[in-house]
């Protein structure tokens, strides 16, 4: 894969801050596989990382000239930008769901991390293009698969 | 872990939340030691001093860290290049750490040496 496909799949905001630096350093050609493993958990990690979001969501936030931070604007920091209330019980509900499952299966050692990844969808990759869902929770369940 | 045992931790070792992100830190902070530099001659400095090769996904991960902490800030870009540099925060860090890692590398080689 090439640099620019992988590139969608990070959030917006790191896209806006990173973006043009990670292509000129990745280079246009493909990737190796290696590297693009490296770029795929990268891309996790933006998307779930406080640190990876702050700064992100930071450099994008506008501030009032010379004056503090707006009380909305601090609060929209720590938000996921448009997951509601709703979003976030659905996630949970799909998160409960699976994990029962597999441990009815006896899968116990992979509730948890197949449970996260398949309620993501619903909260914290809300509004991203759903080729790049696909290829994140596709990805991390292979991963896990392979891994177990 | 507690606050105050994990503020500790962190104060000792401020490297101690990075998780696996400590050691490309690290590098990074090696590189721009002596001067600022964009990602891809980071990536190209770390390799030949440390013999890491950083891809791209783990190098800008460890970038936002380090700049969400301002241990390092980015300069005016350059084309599509953004440089970074050490700022004086980064710089105590670097020092501390370098600090940490000779002592251990003294105690290593004494206990070489008696062995």
């Amino acid at each position: 894969m090439r640099a620019e496909q992988l590139l969608l799949l990070y959030p917006r905001a790191w896209r806006e801050r990173y973006g043009d630096e990670f292509l000129a350093t990745a280079g246009s050609g493909p990737m190796p596989a290696r590297q693009a493993l490296d770029v795929l958990f990268g891309a996790i990690d933006a998307w779930i990382s406080a640190d990876v979001r702050r700064i992100t969501v930071a450099s994008q936030t506008p501030r009032s000239e010379g004056g503090p931070m707006s009380l909305k604007a601090f609060v929209c920091q720590h938000e996921v930008p448009g997951v509601t209330p709703r979003d976030g019980l659905v996630g949970a509900a799909v998160m409960l769901g699976v994990s029962t499952i597999l441990k009815l299966f006896g899968l116990n050692a992979l509730a948890f991390p197949v449970s996260f990844t398949l309620s993501m969808p619903f909260w914290l990759m809300k509004g991203v293009p759903r080729v790049a869902q696909l290829a994140i929770v596709g990805g991390t369940l292979v991963l896990l698969g392979v891994i177990r | 872990m507690a606050p105050a045992k994990k503020e500790k931790k962190e104060r000792d070792d401020p490297f101690a939340d990075l998780g696996r992100f400590s050691g490309p830190a690290l590098y990074i902070l090696l590189s721009l030691a002596d001067g600022p530099k964009h990602g891809y001659a980071m990536t190209q400095d770390i390799e030949a001093v440390a013999g890491q090769k950083l891809g791209p996904g783990t190098l800008y991960g460890a970038i936002a860290r380090l700049e969400s902490r301002r241990w390092i800030e980015p300069l005016p870009a350059e084309d599509r290049r953004q440089p970074y540099r050490l700022t004086s925060a980064g710089q105590r860090v670097l020092r501390h750490r370098l600090q940490m890692l000779q002592a251990l590398a003294r105690v290593g080689r004494a206990r070489l040496a008696e062995g």
